[in-house]
């Protein structure tokens, strides 16, 4: 017979085996011991999405390329989590020298907390954005419920899947996206887009709190749609997993802002890799490695990307946040507790 | 008489002095893990509330989403107590009464669902009971949603609470004399009411005080919750992930404000508990 303690070891051991099945963020990749000391450091704070992109291909570019131009080796770690967390953990002391984050708005969170200038879109130009990509329409392999614009999604009988709001930046892009596509352009008004997301919304039964959970929840066969970025349906492509994938009429360009993060990387002598790092995950040649991993590129390629994995954009097809007034405008109007979407969510559910 | 008295001090005396540092030590030892790792953290929640002010508190907490949560969290939380409450004691039976081939392996999977991280029995119970798994969608085709469902949210809280019951009535199980039990018969008593004026009153101290535990662990659940009951305001979605969003929006005051509220809730419960089984158990001394 075991003792108490044995068999509560025994059992942590056993839950800790499965925890890989867990599809939680959050991992710091691994520091290599030896290099540290000798190698310039740098710590970036990101969300979830650009994971595989960095990983995979933008960090080892990088660091080969520090090593060719100085001479010196570099050791990039990055951490991954909502942008939301990522943003209040970088204020409340993550010492990161880079973030780059879901939303401008997380950005201008640290501006507000002193840690970045607050000029950090000029500074650096193309207004901050280091990448981009689209809120799109993920469905089954074949479209079998012949999904095309967003008010197909409020048929009867389909199963939506999208976060939440309150707790993923995707999330809002996710509705802003609905929302913008009603609410712009002529005939447009703020009821036309605040009825479109009521409509989509009384199909959703699942919302998970971040943009990755939702897509794999999809990916196990719940829901007959999920509407997420297009370039998270890329990396799942290059992962084996196949279904495909819809570009509403009219959608939202997602823009990812990257900043350095002066108030931790001058004091740490960051500065100079950080600055280097943001230019480079901008510059021509590091834009086929973000579209690799499903990214679009920033500015006129956007549309029309040479990579044959994108599909071509009609002109008209997206819209800017600015042109709803951008973050400033949108989140106190549209997602705050009292917001119009916030409360036609609210008022949506409760009636089913 | 004073040799007794002696003796009685003798008796005494070396138990309390038989661990390596004083009394006062001792104490301050106790006290000050108590007020650093459980009152500080406390005592910052409360905080942050105040901050908020009353009105910012009064309102996170009566707004629809917040009630509705509120009463989510409350109803599921009691079902799982009931039903915990009456399985655990049967499970703690059977492992007491009954000696069985894989009694030890049952033995120890008891204990299981306290060791799992919690995340991972949210994401073990959609693999199970996905509307696209053979359950899952049995129960959906007879027009029962199992997950993404309040019933999600129990089935989450079954498994996370499980062993509370258990592991507290089974002691006092294994202590009932079976000398009461043949007594009772022996005065004619059936099973059923040797159960009832026998064993379940010598069980109803642990069987309540359990029983509260794990109605308040089930109030602040919210791992396994957030993957498997679809959280959606005003249907499925608890207190805890109410906090959770608060938190994510930058709504702290709202945050602290719920989670103030299922602390309180839960520290009430956990003190009626207390004194009740005191009380009992003085009762049960006196006689």
């Amino acid at each position: 017979m075991w003792s108490s303690l044995e068999r509560r070891l025994a059992a942590f051991v056993f839950g800790a085996t499965l925890l890989p099945l867990s599809a939680c963020g959050g991992r710091a990749t691994e520091d290599v011991g030896s290099v540290v000391g000798v190698a310039d450091e740098l710590v970036i704070a990101a969300y979830s999405a650009p994971r595989e992109a960095f990983e995979r291909a933008l960090i080892p570019a990088f660091e080969a390329e520090w090593k060719r131009t100085t001479g010196r080796s570099a050791k990039v770690r990055a951490s991954y989590l909502g942008s939301g967390a990522q943003s209040r953990a970088v204020i409340q002391g993550f010492e990161a020298d880079v973030a780059v984050l879901a939303l401008e708005s997380d950005v201008d969170k640290i501006a507000r907390a002193g840690l970045i200038p607050n000029d950090w879109r000029t500074r650096t130009g193309a207004n901050g954005t280091v990448a981009r990509s689209l809120v799109v329409l993920a469905v089954r392999s074949g479209n079998p419920r012949g999904l095309h614009d967003w008010d197909d999604l409020g048929a009867a009988d389909l199963e939506v899947l999208t976060p939440n709001p309150r707790t993923s930046g995707g999330a809002m892009w996710n509705l802003i996206a609905m929302y913008g596509s009603a609410a712009l352009g002529p005939g447009g008004s703020a009821e036309a887009g605040v009825d479109r997301v009521r409509r989509v919304f009384r199909n959703v039964s699942v919302m998970d709190k971040g943009a990755r959970e939702s897509l794999v929840n999809f990916e196990r066969g719940i829901g007959d749609v999920a509407i997420t970025y297009e370039q998270e349906v890329h990396v799942a492509r290059k992962a084996g997993r196949n279904y495909d994938y819809v570009i509403p009429p009219r959608t939202v360009a997602i823009d990812i802002p990257a900043a350095v993060i002066d108030g931790y990387a001058r004091p740490r002598g960051h500065q100079a890799l950080a600055e280097a790092f943001v230019a480079f995950l901008r510059r021509a040649d590091a834009q086929p490695l973000w579209a690799d991993w499903g990214f679009r590129p920033v500015g006129e390629a956007f549309a029309q990307p040479s990579h044959a994995a994108f599909p071509r954009l009609k002109a008209d097809q997206t819209f800017a946040v600015a042109a709803l007034g951008g973050w400033k405008s949108v989140m106190p109007s549209l997602f705050a507790t009292r917001g119009s979407l916030t409360m036609a969510i609210e008022d949506v559910q409760a009636t089913r | 008489m004073t040799t007794t008295m002696t003796a009685t001090t003798a008796d005494v005396q070396p138990r309390s002095h038989s661990f390596p540092v004083g009394r006062a030590t001792l104490r301050a030892l106790a006290g000050g893990f108590l007020l650093v790792f459980v009152l500080l953290p406390l005592i910052a929640v409360a905080r942050s509330v105040v901050d908020g002010g009353w009105a910012t508190t009064w309102q996170a907490l009566t707004s629809r989403v917040a009630l509705s949560s509120i009463a989510l969290t409350l109803w599921t939380a009691a079902i799982v107590a009931v039903v915990n409450g009456f399985m655990g004691t049967l499970t703690a039976w059977v492992l007491v009464r009954y000696r069985f081939p894989g009694h030890a392996a049952v033995n120890a999977i008891i204990d299981l669902p306290i060791a799992i991280p919690t995340l991972v029995t949210g994401v073990m119970l959609v693999v199970l009971y996905g509307p696209q798994q053979p359950i899952g969608a049995w129960f959906a085709g007879h027009g029962f949603k199992l997950l993404f469902a309040p019933a999600g949210i129990i089935l989450a809280l079954l498994f996370v609470t499980f062993p509370f019951v258990v592991r507290a009535v089974e002691p006092v199980l294994m202590e009932i004399d079976a000398d009461q039990e043949e007594a009772a018969a022996t005065l004619g008593a059936s099973r059923r009411r040797t159960f009832v004026s026998v064993i379940l009153p010598a069980l109803a101290p642990a069987l309540l005080t359990s029983c509260l535990l794990t109605f308040t662990r089930a109030l602040g659940e919210f791992g396994s919750v957030v993957i498997v009951a679809g959280n959606i305001p005003r249907r499925t979605l608890t207190a805890p992930v109410y906090v959770f969003g608060a938190i994510e929006s930058g709504e702290t005051g709202a945050a602290s404000a719920m989670s103030l509220l299922l602390i309180g809730l839960s520290a009430l419960l956990i003190f009626a508990a207390d004194r009740y089984a005191r009380r009992r158990a003085l009762r049960m001394g006196a006689r």
